[in-house]
Protein backbone atom coordinates (compact mmCIF):
# COMPACT_ATOMS: atom_id res chain seq x y z
CA UNK A 1 0.00 0.00 0.00
CA UNK A 2 2.46 2.28 0.94
CA UNK A 3 4.63 1.16 -2.20
CA UNK A 4 1.33 2.15 -4.30
CA UNK A 5 1.19 5.66 -2.81
CA UNK A 6 4.96 6.42 -3.19
CA UNK A 7 4.46 5.52 -6.31
CA UNK A 8 1.59 7.68 -7.72
CA UNK A 9 3.39 10.70 -5.73
CA UNK A 10 5.98 9.93 -8.05
CA UNK A 11 4.11 10.33 -11.39
CA UNK A 12 1.48 12.51 -10.23
CA UNK A 13 2.29 14.42 -13.06
CA UNK A 14 2.18 11.83 -15.65
CA UNK A 15 -1.36 11.14 -14.08
CA UNK A 16 -2.65 14.52 -14.38
CA UNK A 17 -1.69 15.30 -17.63
CA UNK A 18 -3.28 11.84 -18.90
CA UNK A 19 -6.37 13.52 -17.41
CA UNK A 20 -5.84 16.70 -18.87
CA UNK A 21 -5.69 14.70 -22.33
CA UNK A 22 -8.92 12.66 -21.70
CA UNK A 23 -10.69 16.26 -20.56
CA UNK A 24 -9.46 17.82 -24.24
CA UNK A 25 -10.58 14.62 -25.82
CA UNK A 26 -14.18 14.87 -24.50
CA UNK A 27 -14.11 18.61 -24.90
CA UNK A 28 -13.85 18.21 -28.68
CA UNK A 29 -15.75 15.25 -29.13
CA UNK A 30 -18.82 15.97 -27.73
CA UNK A 31 -21.74 16.45 -29.34
CA UNK A 32 -23.90 19.18 -27.09
CA UNK A 33 -21.61 22.18 -26.53
CA UNK A 34 -22.52 21.92 -22.49
CA UNK A 35 -20.89 18.70 -22.25
CA UNK A 36 -18.20 20.67 -24.39
CA UNK A 37 -17.77 22.88 -21.83
CA UNK A 38 -18.05 19.97 -18.75
CA UNK A 39 -14.83 18.56 -21.12
CA UNK A 40 -12.83 21.52 -20.71
CA UNK A 41 -13.55 22.43 -16.85
CA UNK A 42 -11.88 18.57 -16.52
CA UNK A 43 -9.01 19.51 -18.55
CA UNK A 44 -8.41 23.34 -16.65
CA UNK A 45 -8.49 21.19 -13.53
CA UNK A 46 -6.34 18.80 -14.02
CA UNK A 47 -3.53 21.40 -15.96
CA UNK A 48 -3.70 23.02 -12.74
CA UNK A 49 -2.94 19.89 -11.30
CA UNK A 50 -0.09 19.82 -13.61
CA UNK A 51 1.29 22.83 -12.45
CA UNK A 52 1.05 21.77 -8.55
CA UNK A 53 3.25 18.66 -9.88
CA UNK A 54 5.54 21.42 -11.40
CA UNK A 55 5.83 23.02 -8.00
CA UNK A 56 4.04 26.31 -9.61
CA UNK A 57 1.36 26.39 -6.26
CA UNK A 58 0.55 29.84 -7.06
CA UNK A 59 0.12 29.32 -10.61
CA UNK A 60 -1.74 25.86 -9.43
CA UNK A 61 -4.26 28.78 -7.77
CA UNK A 62 -4.73 30.80 -9.98
CA UNK A 63 -5.29 28.65 -12.73
CA UNK A 64 -8.19 27.02 -10.32
CA UNK A 65 -9.68 30.36 -9.85
CA UNK A 66 -9.22 31.99 -13.37
CA UNK A 67 -10.49 28.77 -15.47
CA UNK A 68 -13.22 27.06 -13.09
CA UNK A 69 -14.39 29.95 -11.22
CA UNK A 70 -14.14 33.03 -14.49
CA UNK A 71 -14.25 31.56 -17.73
CA UNK A 72 -16.21 28.32 -17.45
CA UNK A 73 -19.26 30.36 -15.89
CA UNK A 74 -19.03 33.24 -18.60
CA UNK A 75 -18.76 29.93 -21.46
CA UNK A 76 -21.59 28.48 -19.13
CA UNK A 77 -23.55 31.94 -19.42
CA UNK A 78 -22.91 32.07 -23.04
CA UNK A 79 -24.13 28.26 -23.76
CA UNK A 80 -27.23 28.89 -21.67
CA UNK A 81 -27.85 32.59 -23.88
CA UNK A 82 -27.26 30.83 -27.30
CA UNK A 83 -27.76 27.04 -27.80
CA UNK A 84 -31.01 26.78 -25.68
CA UNK A 85 -33.13 28.44 -28.08
CA UNK A 86 -31.26 26.33 -30.85
CA UNK A 87 -33.68 24.91 -33.48
CA UNK A 88 -31.78 23.14 -35.79
CA UNK A 89 -29.58 20.39 -35.01
CA UNK A 90 -26.78 19.98 -37.60
CA UNK A 91 -24.39 18.47 -38.30
CA UNK A 92 -21.00 18.46 -35.30
CA UNK A 93 -18.01 18.51 -37.31
CA UNK A 94 -16.75 20.50 -40.68
CA UNK A 95 -16.66 19.27 -44.13
CA UNK A 96 -12.90 18.62 -44.08
CA UNK A 97 -12.77 17.43 -40.73
CA UNK A 98 -10.91 14.29 -41.99
CA UNK A 99 -8.52 16.13 -43.44
CA UNK A 100 -7.92 18.13 -40.17
CA UNK A 101 -7.62 14.95 -38.07
CA UNK A 102 -4.91 13.54 -40.95
CA UNK A 103 -2.85 16.41 -40.72
CA UNK A 104 -2.81 17.00 -37.00
CA UNK A 105 -1.95 13.13 -36.39
CA UNK A 106 0.86 13.53 -38.94
CA UNK A 107 2.21 16.61 -37.21
CA UNK A 108 1.72 14.35 -33.83
CA UNK A 109 3.54 11.33 -35.43
CA UNK A 110 6.60 13.70 -36.95
CA UNK A 111 7.23 15.41 -33.38
CA UNK A 112 7.26 11.86 -32.00
CA UNK A 113 9.25 10.57 -34.58
CA UNK A 114 11.81 13.68 -33.96
CA UNK A 115 11.67 13.26 -30.00
CA UNK A 116 11.94 9.36 -30.09
CA UNK A 117 15.31 9.17 -28.82
CA UNK A 118 14.60 11.68 -25.80
CA UNK A 119 11.27 10.26 -25.14
CA UNK A 120 11.45 6.54 -25.08
CA UNK A 121 15.19 6.25 -24.90
CA UNK A 122 17.52 5.36 -22.00
CA UNK A 123 17.00 8.85 -19.04
CA UNK A 124 19.63 10.90 -18.51
CA UNK A 125 21.82 9.95 -15.38
CA UNK A 126 20.55 13.92 -14.56
CA UNK A 127 17.59 15.88 -14.18
CA UNK A 128 18.60 18.96 -16.97
CA UNK A 129 18.77 22.33 -14.71
CA UNK A 130 19.85 25.31 -16.82
CA UNK A 131 21.55 27.66 -14.49
CA UNK A 132 21.58 25.27 -10.95
CA UNK A 133 22.96 28.60 -8.94
CA UNK A 134 19.75 30.45 -9.82
CA UNK A 135 17.89 27.09 -8.35
CA UNK A 136 19.40 27.10 -5.52
CA UNK A 137 19.47 30.63 -4.29
CA UNK A 138 15.52 30.87 -5.55
CA UNK A 139 14.68 27.93 -4.08
CA UNK A 140 11.14 28.15 -6.17
CA UNK A 141 9.53 25.19 -4.70
CA UNK A 142 9.20 26.88 -0.83
CA UNK A 143 8.64 30.66 -1.47
CA UNK A 144 6.81 30.46 -4.93
CA UNK A 145 4.29 33.27 -4.88
CA UNK A 146 7.13 35.69 -3.85
CA UNK A 147 9.46 34.68 -6.35
CA UNK A 148 6.21 34.87 -8.81
CA UNK A 149 5.33 38.25 -7.12
CA UNK A 150 9.50 39.50 -7.94
CA UNK A 151 9.40 38.67 -11.56
CA UNK A 152 5.81 40.00 -12.07
CA UNK A 153 6.85 43.32 -10.20
CA UNK A 154 10.40 44.01 -10.40
CA UNK A 155 11.52 42.11 -13.78
CA UNK A 156 8.46 42.77 -15.78
CA UNK A 157 6.76 45.58 -14.70
CA UNK A 158 6.36 46.59 -17.88
CA UNK A 159 4.34 43.38 -19.70
CA UNK A 160 2.04 43.76 -16.91
CA UNK A 161 1.12 47.24 -16.85
CA UNK A 162 0.41 46.11 -20.67
CA UNK A 163 -1.56 43.89 -19.64
CA UNK A 164 -3.45 45.76 -17.67
CA UNK A 165 -4.38 48.51 -19.95
CA UNK A 166 -4.78 45.05 -22.56
CA UNK A 167 -8.14 44.28 -19.67
CA UNK A 168 -9.38 47.61 -19.88
CA UNK A 169 -9.64 47.51 -23.81
CA UNK A 170 -10.78 44.58 -23.24
CA UNK A 171 -13.56 45.29 -20.58
CA UNK A 172 -14.66 48.34 -23.01
CA UNK A 173 -14.85 46.28 -26.16
CA UNK A 174 -16.73 43.64 -25.10
CA UNK A 175 -19.40 46.14 -23.11
CA UNK A 176 -19.43 47.69 -26.60
CA UNK A 177 -19.68 44.49 -28.34
CA UNK A 178 -22.44 42.65 -26.36
CA UNK A 179 -24.51 45.42 -26.37
CA UNK A 180 -28.50 45.91 -27.54
CA UNK A 181 -28.84 48.28 -30.53
CA UNK A 182 -32.07 49.65 -28.65
CA UNK A 183 -29.81 51.20 -25.82
CA UNK B 1 11.49 16.16 -10.46
CA UNK B 2 9.10 15.38 -13.41
CA UNK B 3 10.90 15.13 -16.34
CA UNK B 4 11.17 17.79 -19.12
CA UNK B 5 10.49 15.93 -21.94
CA UNK B 6 7.39 14.46 -20.19
CA UNK B 7 5.95 18.48 -19.78
CA UNK B 8 6.54 19.02 -23.65
CA UNK B 9 4.97 16.06 -24.70
CA UNK B 10 1.80 16.27 -22.76
CA UNK B 11 1.87 19.92 -23.82
CA UNK B 12 2.40 19.31 -27.39
CA UNK B 13 -0.99 16.80 -26.91
CA UNK B 14 -2.63 19.33 -25.56
CA UNK B 15 -2.03 21.17 -28.56
CA UNK B 16 -2.65 19.25 -30.85
CA UNK B 17 -5.95 18.75 -29.54
CA UNK B 18 -6.43 22.21 -29.65
CA UNK B 19 -5.63 22.13 -33.20
CA UNK B 20 -7.81 19.62 -34.25
CA UNK B 21 -10.69 21.29 -32.36
CA UNK B 22 -10.39 24.03 -33.86
CA UNK B 23 -10.38 22.90 -37.08
CA UNK B 24 -12.92 20.11 -37.16
CA UNK B 25 -15.50 21.66 -35.24
CA UNK B 26 -18.53 24.36 -36.36
CA UNK B 27 -19.36 25.60 -33.30
CA UNK B 28 -18.01 28.74 -32.70
CA UNK B 29 -17.96 28.89 -28.51
CA UNK B 30 -15.75 25.12 -28.90
CA UNK B 31 -13.28 26.76 -31.33
CA UNK B 32 -12.95 29.48 -28.69
CA UNK B 33 -12.61 26.79 -25.88
CA UNK B 34 -9.78 25.12 -28.01
CA UNK B 35 -7.82 28.69 -28.44
CA UNK B 36 -8.02 28.48 -24.63
CA UNK B 37 -6.59 25.06 -24.61
CA UNK B 38 -3.49 26.13 -26.64
CA UNK B 39 -3.17 29.00 -24.30
CA UNK B 40 -2.95 26.98 -21.43
CA UNK B 41 -0.42 24.20 -23.40
CA UNK B 42 1.91 27.56 -24.09
CA UNK B 43 1.53 28.02 -20.27
CA UNK B 44 2.46 24.26 -18.95
CA UNK B 45 5.75 24.74 -21.57
CA UNK B 46 6.49 28.02 -19.91
CA UNK B 47 6.38 26.27 -16.11
CA UNK B 48 8.18 23.63 -17.23
CA UNK B 49 10.94 25.74 -18.84
CA UNK B 50 10.95 27.82 -15.30
CA UNK B 51 11.11 25.00 -12.87
CA UNK B 52 14.55 23.94 -15.00
CA UNK B 53 15.78 26.65 -15.61
CA UNK B 54 15.56 27.81 -11.95
CA UNK B 55 14.01 31.11 -12.09
CA UNK B 56 10.49 32.23 -11.43
CA UNK B 57 10.19 34.23 -14.91
CA UNK B 58 8.61 31.91 -16.70
CA UNK B 59 6.16 31.38 -14.15
CA UNK B 60 5.35 35.17 -13.87
CA UNK B 61 4.87 35.32 -17.76
CA UNK B 62 2.41 32.13 -17.30
CA UNK B 63 0.91 34.55 -15.03
CA UNK B 64 0.71 37.46 -18.02
CA UNK B 65 -0.70 34.53 -20.54
CA UNK B 66 -3.64 33.75 -18.34
CA UNK B 67 -4.63 37.75 -17.71
CA UNK B 68 -4.44 37.83 -21.68
CA UNK B 69 -6.16 34.91 -21.96
CA UNK B 70 -9.21 36.05 -20.11
CA UNK B 71 -9.23 39.11 -21.70
CA UNK B 72 -9.44 37.50 -25.29
CA UNK B 73 -12.30 34.66 -23.72
CA UNK B 74 -14.02 37.98 -22.79
CA UNK B 75 -13.82 39.86 -26.08
CA UNK B 76 -14.33 36.49 -27.95
CA UNK B 77 -17.97 35.83 -25.98
CA UNK B 78 -18.60 39.30 -26.90
CA UNK B 79 -18.59 38.26 -30.34
CA UNK B 80 -20.27 35.10 -30.42
CA UNK B 81 -23.35 37.11 -28.62
CA UNK B 82 -23.17 39.94 -31.27
CA UNK B 83 -23.08 37.39 -33.94
CA UNK B 84 -25.96 35.33 -32.87
CA UNK B 85 -28.00 38.40 -32.02
CA UNK B 86 -27.45 39.51 -35.78
CA UNK B 87 -27.26 36.10 -37.67
CA UNK B 88 -28.92 33.84 -35.28
CA UNK B 89 -26.59 30.94 -35.51
CA UNK B 90 -23.14 30.08 -33.86
CA UNK B 91 -22.26 27.70 -36.50
CA UNK B 92 -19.15 29.26 -37.97
CA UNK B 93 -20.28 27.50 -41.29
CA UNK B 94 -23.18 29.62 -41.76
CA UNK B 95 -21.42 32.53 -41.40
CA UNK B 96 -20.22 33.89 -44.56
CA UNK B 97 -20.70 37.95 -45.23
CA UNK B 98 -17.35 37.74 -46.77
CA UNK B 99 -18.35 34.68 -49.41
CA UNK B 100 -17.59 35.96 -53.14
Amino acid sequence: MEHFIETIGRNMFAIFGVLALVGALLMIGARSAIHSVLGFLFAMLNIAGCFLALEAEFLGVAQILVYAGGIVVLFLFVVMLVEMSKKHEGEVFQLQSRYAVLAVAGGVALFLGVFRKAIFGAPSPEALVLRPELAKGLDVAHQNAQAVSRGLFADYLLPFEILSVILLVALVGAVVLAKTERV
Amino acid sequence: MVSLNAVLVISFLLFSIGIAGVLIRRNALIILMCVELMLNAANLNFIAFARHSGSASGQAFALLVMGFAAAEVAVGLALVVALYRRRDTVQVDDINLLKG
